[in-house]
Order: C-alpha cells, then sequence, then structure tokens
C-alpha cells in the first residue's frame, strides 16, 4: 500500500469497514511510515471531537404530543 | 397488505411505541435537513404519519429506524422539489487541493504530533456551522453515519443509491468537514503556531467579534452554490455522472473488501 492509497481508504480504516487484507496492509504502512501514522491519528482526532461536540438535538416535547395525537386520529378514522 | 392498524389489531403490535423511541434521531437529522424547527417538525410529522399508513410496506426482519429515515428523506426531496431550491455545485479537485493547503499551511505541527490539543476551546456553535456548512449529500451521509451510526448499506437503502457513492459521499463529506473544522480552528486562533499565527482571545471577545463577522466571507467556500448541477441528485440521474473524478464506486466496494 502506497501513502497515496492511505489517504484514500483512511476513513474507511477508521469505520473498521477495510477487508482483513487491507487492514494489515494499512497497518504495517502506518508502522513503517511515520507521516501517515500522524495523519491517521489527527483524521481519528477529528472524527472523536466531531462526535462528541456535535449538538444533538431532542425533539421538543410538543412534537412528540402531536405526533401522538395525528397518529391517534388516524388510527380511529381508519378504524371507523 | 397489513397497514399498521391492520397489525395492531391483530397482534396488539404498537406502533407508537415502536416508532417513538427514534423521534429525536429523526427530529436532529430533520432539523439538519430543513436547517428551522417548524419545518422540521412537520417533516418529522409526515414521516410518522406516511409510516403509519404504509406500514404494510416495511420488510419485516430489516431496520426499523432505516425504514423511518428513508420515508423521511423522500418526503424532505418531494417537499425540496416543490420548493425547487437550488442545490449546490461542488468542485472536488478544489476540495482535494485545499484540504492539503490547510493542512500544509495551518497546521503542520498536528501533523507532526497529532496529539496536540488544538479544539479544546473550539466553540459547539462553530462545529455546528462546520456542519452546516456542509452541501446537503454529503451532510447526510456524515449525520447517517457518524451520528446515527448507520451502516454504509443501511445509508445505502435510505438514500436509494449504490453503498459505492456512500462510500465517496462519505470521504467527501468527512474531508470537507474537516478542513472546515481546521480553517475555524486556525480563524478562530484554536490553533497556536501556523502561517499566521493567531491571537488568543478571551471566549467573551470570541463571540463578539464572531457576531460582527457575520458575512459572505466567513463562509467556507465549499458552500458556495455555483449553479444546480447537482440538481440531477434529485431527479433520479445515473450517479456515475456525479463522480467521474473520483473511483469509490462500485468497483472500489470491491476493492476495498467492505464488509
Amino acid at each position: 500500500m502506497l501513502c497515496r492509497d492511505v489517504k484514500r481508504v483512511v476513513y474507511f480504516f477508521l469505520d473498521g469497514s477495510l477487508g482483513k487484507h487491507k487492514q494489515t496492509d494499512f497497518d504495517s504502512h502506518l508502522r513503517l511510515c511515520p507521516d501517515c501514522e500522524s495523519r491517521t491519528k489527527l483524521h481519528r482526532r477529528l472524527r472523536e471531537f466531531f462526535r462528541t461536540r456535535v449538538e444533538r438535538l431532542s425533539a421538543p416535547d410538543r412534537l412528540k404530543t402531536r405526533l401522538t395525537r395525528s397518529i391517534r386520529a388516524f388510527r380511529a378514522e381508519w378504524s371507523r | 397488505m397489513k397497514t399498521a392498524v391492520a397489525n395492531e389489531h391483530e397482534q396488539g403490535w404498537d406502533f407508537e411505541k415502536a416508532a417513538m423511541p427514534y423521534v429525536d434521531s429523526l427530529y436532529n437529522t430533520a432539523y439538519r435537513m430543513t436547517r428551522n424547527s417548524e419545518d422540521a417538525e412537520d417533516l418529522v410529522q409526515e414521516t410518522y404519519l406516511k409510516a403509519y399508513k404504509y406500514y404494510d410496506k416495511f420488510e419485516e426482519g430489516t431496520n426499523f429506524k432505516a425504514w423511518l429515515f428513508k420515508i423521511m428523506k423522500n418526503t424532505f426531496i418531494n417537499n425540496y422539489r416543490k420548493k425547487k431550491l437550488t442545490p449546490h455545485k461542488i468542485d472536488f479537485s478544489e476540495i482535494e487541493e485545499s484540504y492539503e493547503r490547510v493542512i500544509q499551511k495551518n497546521a503542520p505541527d498536528l501533523i507532526k504530533d497529532p496529539e496536540t490539543d488544538i479544539f479544546q476551546d473550539m466553540m459547539d456553535e462553530d462545529v455546528k456551522r462546520a456542519l452546516d456548512s456542509l452541501p446537503h449529500d454529503y451532510k447526510m451521509v456524515v449525520l447517517l453515519a457518524d451520528i446515527e451510526g448507520f451502516s454504509y448499506k443501511e445509508i445505502a437503502e435510505i438514500l436509494d443509491c449504490p453503498v459505492g457513492t456512500v462510500m465517496s459521499r462519505l470521504y467527501r463529506g468527512r474531508k470537507m468537514l474537516e478542513r472546515t473544522l481546521l480553517e475555524y480552528a486556525r480563524k478562530y486562533g484554536y490553533i497556536r503556531g501556523g502561517a499566521e499565527p493567531a491571537k488568543m482571545r478571551s471566549r467573551k471577545d470570541e463571540t463578539k467579534g464572531r457576531k460582527k463577522k457575520e458575512s459572505a466571507d466567513d463562509e467556507p467556500e465549499t458552500t458556495e452554490p455555483e449553479d444546480n448541477e447537482e440538481e440531477a441528485l434529485f431527479a433520479g440521474a445515473p450517479e456515475e455522472e456525479e463522480f467521474d473524478e473520483f473511483e469509490v464506486e462500485e468497483e472500489e466496494e470491491e476493492r476495498f473488501e467492505i464488509e
């Protein structure tokens, strides 16, 4: 695996989605190439940072009430 | 044909009980798609009613959450088409190049030492803006993969596209997101050093300064709408035509030995 290939598949490596052979190639490359190793670490850090810091909105209570009401209304209409 | 009503009647199955646990996830994604709470609420409501109405289309044993997301995506596209909004066009070679520029110019120390604590002080608002700056299709795959935890296959199912397309969008979406985060990190002084050492400011000054700076030049280049070439995406055009410069498509899927 070349540095170029590492760049192309780094996200899939971090997703754990590379096949066994590619995964092994990737690991071996990182052991020999400090630049790719650092880049991979940076991608990992950025991802962890994004995942922990990105805002996760909760549905407002009024929406939950709306949903329950509309489903019940639909059900009542259907069953009639 | 088995509607949710019939199913509930026969088996005591409770649609609300089954679907409600996903309301936060759906709303979170809906909000990112529509960018306002009113439209997001309407979109989630429409999604739930459609899911209830067309429950007979759901294949037992498949992922119910993914099915709800798929309905929401389709509903959004229908509404989106009606409103005739102009989608964004992106220059991908520009993204690749400028990503390298951002790394080399602004964060060379990150390459040497990726453990450097650079993002600690970045504000949540910056993270939100970075995500919102992604063009719709790229934001969707990043949201579905990195926030909702769907697999490539599930995302492909939700978005009605090949797994290879999901991968290429993820690759680019994540790259654009990282680039924007790195740019913000430098711009607002979270990265010390680099070509233009940024001044360290207090959070208060930061917020104040930021408000004044809300202008077009503040936005990352990737979000600039150019023309509506990408509208083809929503018209069901063949996916191959969109990514001619990038080869992570069907063939690559095999090469990567995914899943």
